[in-house]
């Protein structure tokens, strides 16, 4: 079994950010209270890392809404092992971030 | 007022955004920017939306335009999928080789650029210059003084037809010209016998003893940096007549530019016929040039001949006779001589042993041992032009300056440059991986000096690329006396996470 990827408190706080449905690089920031500078290198080193993914959402949606279109992130399966290996070791991580099923619990 | 919140307009932003794309590597520009820019237009509605605090909404658009910057560092630093980039990074050689070949490309330019180092870098104009011969008592060819009266160029004429071909003579003076109707300007005019430029072989001359030409008007030669100055490039300058000091001159022709390589910076010569010379008081001094017959000469290695001449009253006096060719010859006599003190001097400053560099047992291949020595001479083949061409540019930066004055400047600064440009070479070559050429990195100390009789001690470098590790003695003892290479094997390759830069 290949080792799961170890990561920085910060970046556990985005993958989980990501999970909360948190999926735009300035939600990210608002809701991590992290700067630019940090959340979207953190981003790509999870990009990199396989742990999630980013799109450009479709024009069309962007046109009707009169915004230009924004890049979204998800999470990946990996991402997901590794966010639930990262509750065990930062237990405080969801409740700082709830995320929406255990909102709705 | 805080930096933070002078950002309070969008184009502002923006503008900040697209000049943190710069910096972003350039596969990758677009996508980042598209990305911020998005991100910029919801910061900006968020902020609109939240417009309770206005500070703290104005705070966060800065941050988040700082920010960028922030991302396109990161990005820069950790863009592996630039390679072309690569071979550029810190310490790498070909970058040391860019940087000292465009400083020599620089340098070079530079001397080129100014009139006077291209005077003295470029080789005479003159077809004959090897047989033309200025004519002194110092055997000075850059003497800023005349020093040949006009009665002994006259008595010459008539009595070295052994010895020359021919010999003419000029004389530097200042002249007010009317250069039109209603200007004129004092002109540094070089008062000449006709057969100067004849003598020198410069074409500008066949004009000038035009046998149609039967008034008494003097020839006018003009520079051609006087004819752009005073007659803005009229191309129908030739043949108009100008009062020269109440003179009546005729224009006959320009000389081309860098043509006059001769002591004394003119703006036109005025060429003159025997008789005219002849109105000078005998005793006005002039410069000498004659065109030597080779057969009278004995061949000279110096390009410097002595002439004695018995005078009227029976007392011989001494002249020297230096070829023109030693014009352009002195620039590199002076670059030879401050190059050999240089290479004498250089092991006064750093030892030249390059290290103790053990046989590899996994033996590397031939390529990569030669890969250094060419490195290494590469180098030091670049700081030859670097100190040349900048110590040319350097001693005949101003024109004015006494040849003598340029020669020694160029001697220092040529000497100065060698010097320091070896002992860098040297001494960066010793802190290079002999493997990668890169220069090694993470110096730590090693060792007590106090435990000097039992261990070494100093400093270790180690190659970034996983090669082998540096060490150099604090203090050189018979059994460590310098620096010495350990070559690693492949085993530690796992302690260097970033092998890559070892494959450059």
């Amino acid at each position: 079994m290949a080792a799961e990827p170890k990561l920085s408190h910060t970046a556990a706080m985005i993958l989980q950010a990501i999970h909360a449905g948190h999926v735009y690089g300035f939600s990210v920031m608002e809701m991590t209270g992290l700067p630019s500078g940090t959340v979207y290198p953190a981003m790509r080193r999870l990009e990199r890392d396989d742990l999630i993914i980013s799109r450009w959402e479709q024009q069309s949606i962007a046109d009707a809404e009169q915004r230009p279109p924004r890049k979204y992130y998800k999470l990946t399966r990996s991402g997901r092992t590794t966010l639930e290996a990262m509750h065990k070791r930062y237990p405080l991580l969801a409740r700082l971030i709830p995320s929406p099923e255990v909102e709705n619990a | 007022m805080k930096i933070r919140s002078f950002v309070h307009s969008f184009p502002i932003s923006l503008a900040i955004i697209r000049t943190a794309a710069i910096f972003v590597p350039g596969q990758q520009r677009l996508e980042w920017l598209a990305e911020w820019k998005s991100e910029l237009w919801h910061v900006w509605q968020a902020c609109k939306d939240e417009s309770h605090n206005c500070l703290h909404d104005k705070e966060e658009v800065t941050a988040f335009c700082l920010g960028a910057f922030k991302d396109a560092l990161w990005l820069r630093r950790n863009d592996l999928n630039a390679t072309q980039h690569r071979a550029f990074r810190l310490g790498s050689p070909s970058r040391c080789g860019f940087f000292l070949a465009i400083l020599a490309a620089m340098s070079m330019m530079l001397a080129l650029y100014l009139p006077g180092a291209r005077k003295a870098i470029l080789l005479s104009p003159y077809q004959d210059a090897h047989h033309l011969v200025m004519i002194s008592h110092d055997a000075n060819l850059w003497a800023p003084y005349p020093t040949i009266r006009l009665d002994d160029y006259q008595s010459w004429t008539h009595t070295t037809h052994r010895l020359f071909t021919g010999i003419a003579f000029y004389q530097p003076i200042l002249k007010r010209v009317r250069v039109t109707r209603h200007q004129t300007a004092e002109l540094s005019i070089g008062r000449a016998s006709d057969n100067l430029f004849e003598l020198l072989q410069i074409p500008i001359a066949q004009n000038v003893s035009n046998p149609t030409r039967n008034d008494s008007t003097a020839a006018l030669v003009l520079s051609h940096a006087a004819w752009h100055k005073y007659f803005g490039d009229d191309p129908q300058i030739v043949g108009h007549i100008l009062d020269v000091a109440g003179q009546r001159t005729r224009i006959v022709g320009i000389l081309p530019d860098d043509s006059w390589q001769l002591p004394g910076q003119m703006d036109a010569w005025l060429l003159e016929d025997p008789q005219q010379l002849a109105s000078l008081p005998s005793h006005s001094k002039g410069f000498v040039l004659g065109h030597i017959r080779p057969s009278a000469f004995y061949a000279s290695t110096d390009g410097q001949w002595h002439m004695t001449v018995v005078e009227k009253s029976g007392r011989s006096e001494r002249y020297d006779c230096v070829s023109l060719a030693e014009q352009s010859q002195g620039t590199f006599s002076v670059f030879v001589f401050a190059l050999f003190l240089a290479c004498l001097s250089l092991p006064a400053t750093t030892s030249l042993p390059l290290g103790e560099y053990p046989v590899h047992k996994d033996h590397l291949p031939w390529a990569t041992r030669i890969r250094r020595w060419i490195f290494l001479l590469t180098k030091i083949g670049l700081i030859v032009p670097i100190a040349y061409y900048g110590s040319v540019a350097l001693a005949h930066w101003n024109p004015a300056m006494n040849p003598a004055s340029s020669q020694y400047i160029q001697l220092g600064t040529s000497f100065l440059m060698f010097l320091f440009g070896f002992r860098w070479a040297l001494r960066d070559q010793r802190k290079r991986c002999p493997v990668c050429l890169r220069l090694l990195t993470n110096p730590a100390r090693v060792g007590q000096s106090s435990r000097n009789f039992l261990a070494w001690n100093g400093t270790e470098l180690i190659c970034v690329g996983g090669h082998g590790l540096l060490h150099v003695p604090d203090i050189s003892t018979s059994w460590f006396s310098t620096q010495r290479w350990l070559y690693l094997d492949p085993s530690w390759s796992s302690l260097f996470s970033d092998a890559s830069l070892g494959m450059l």
